[in-house]
C-alpha cells in the first residue's frame, strides 16, 4: 500500500532547531550572539584584532571560530587574553548549530559572557543557509574581492543585518566602488546596515564598535 | 556546496518519517527550493541520486524539485509582483519595502511512503 504524508517541514530542521535553543538561552543570559561570514581572506579574524580590545573593557567576550582546518584562528584571539574556542569542520565549508553547541557547551562555565562571536567558516555561500541561533548575522567583503560580490552571492547579504566593507585601505589598488557594493547588497536587503572599515589603519572602526556596543546594550537578559 | 549535508538531514527526515509510519520504501520526495534558498537544484538531485545508491530505504525513490521564483508584496502599492532576479523590490512601483512571500523556501513538501498492508502504528 501506499500513502502520501504531508510533510512541510524545513529540509534544515534539525540544524534549526539546535538554533533555536541556542537563541533562547543566550536571550536569557543576555548575550549578545554576532555571526560573521565573509570568503577565504576577507579579514574575518584581524577585523576581531582590531574590535575586541575596544570591547573588552565593557563586555565578557568569547569567540568560536570556525575552520576546516587548524587552531590558528583561535590561537591569534586568545592571544589578545579573549577566550576563544575552536572549531574544525574537517573539511564541511560552514558551520551547522549543532557543532556551535559542542563548542559553546564546552565554555558556558567559564562564563558568562555578554558577547559570543562566531566566525564561520571562510565562504560566502554555504554558511548563509545555516542559523546559528545568532542575533547579529554580519557579511563581510573585502575590497580585493570585487563590488559585484553581493550580486553573485545574494544570500549571506539577503540574510545579514550588517555588511562591513573591510580592508578600505587597499581602495587606490583596486576599481572597487563602494556605493556599487552597497546598493548590490541594497537591493537585496533594504535595511542592511554598511560599515567601511580599514582593520590596518582603524579607519571606520569606532563607528562599527559603537554598533556593536549598542546592540550588546540593548540585549538584556530576560527576566525569569 | 552543502547540497550533501542538505541531503544529510533529508535522510535524517525520511528515515524517520519512514519509521514513523512503518514504511519499508520511501517512493517519492517533493520538495520546494526558493531561488533566493542558496540550494541548486541540480547539486541536490546529484547528492540524492549518490545517497539512492547506498540506501535501500530509497532504492526506488524519486526526487521531485520544485523550483519557486521570488514574489513580493509591496507596501507601498499592496500589490504582488515577481522580483526582478535578485533585486527585492516591488516590480510595478519600484517600492522597497516589500515581503518575501516565495522564494526562500526549502521545504520538504510530501513524501509517498509503501507500508505493509496492515499499516504502520496509528
Amino acid at each position: 500500500m501506499i500513502i502520501i504524508k504531508r510533510v512541510m517541514e524545513s529540509l534544515l530542521r534539525s540544524n534549526d532547531e539546535t538554533a533555536r535553543i541556542l537563541h533562547h538561552e543566550w536571550n536569557e543570559s543576555g548575550t549578545l550572539a554576532v555571526n560573521l561570514i565573509g570568503s577565504t581572506g576577507a579579514g574575518k579574524t584581524t577585523l576581531l584584532e582590531a574590535t575586541l580590545p575596544k570591547l573588552r573593557d565593557n563586555a565578557r567576550i568569547l569567540v568560536i571560530e570556525g575552520d576546516i582546518e587548524t587552531d590558528h584562528d583561535a590561537a591569534r584571539i586568545e592571544a589578545l587574553g579573549i577566550d576563544a574556542v575552536q572549531i574544525t569542520t574537517g573539511g564541511a565549508c560552514h558551520l551547522e548549530a549543532h557543532l556551535v553547541e559542542k563548542a559553546w557547551r564546552s565554555m558556558e562555565a567559564r562564563g558568562p559572557y555578554d558577547l559570543v562571536f562566531i566566525e564561520n567558516v571562510g565562504n560566502l555561500v554555504c554558511p548563509a543557509s545555516y542559523y546559528l541561533g545568532e542575533h547579529l548575522r554580519v557579511v563581510l567583503l573585502s575590497v580585493p574581492e570585487g563590488d559585484d560580490k553581493p550580486a553573485k552571492y545574494p544570500k549571506a547579504f539577503r540574510t545579514s543585518s550588517a555588511f562591513v566593507i573591510t580592508k578600505i585601505d587597499l581602495q587606490q589598488h583596486f576599481d572597487f566602488d563602494r556605493t556599487r557594493a552597497r546598493n548590490y547588497a541594497l537591493d537585496l536587503q533594504p535595511a542592511l546596515l554598511t560599515f567601511e572599515v580599514s582593520a590596518r589603519t582603524g579607519e571606520g572602526i569606532d563607528g562599527w564598535v559603537r554598533f556593536l556596543k549598542e546592540r550588546a546594550a540593548a540585549h538584556m537578559p530576560i527576566p525569569a | 556546496v552543502h547540497e550533501v549535508s542538505i541531503m544529510e538531514s533529508l535522510h535524517e527526515q525520511l528515515t524517520s518519517l519512514a519509521r514513523a509510519n512503518g514504511a519499508t520504501r520511501v517512493r517519492r520526495v517533493a520538495v520546494e527550493i526558493g531561488e533566493l534558498s542558496n540550494v541548486v537544484p541540480e547539486m541536490l538531485h546529484q547528492a540524492f541520486l549518490a545517497f539512492r545508491e547506498v540506501e535501500p530505504l530509497l532504492a526506488e525513490a524519486d526526487l521531485e524539485i520544485r523550483s519557486l521564483p521570488v514574489r513580493v508584496r509591496c507596501h507601498s502599492c499592496k500589490q504582488e509582483s515577481d522580483a526582478e532576479g535578485f533585486r527585492i523590490r516591488c516590480r510595478l512601483c519600484g517600492g522597497t519595502e516589500v515581503e518575501v512571500i516565495q522564494g526562500e523556501e526549502l521545504l520538504l513538501r510530501d513524501v509517498e511512503l509503501e507500508v505493509d498492508s496492515e499499516g504502520g502504528e496509528p
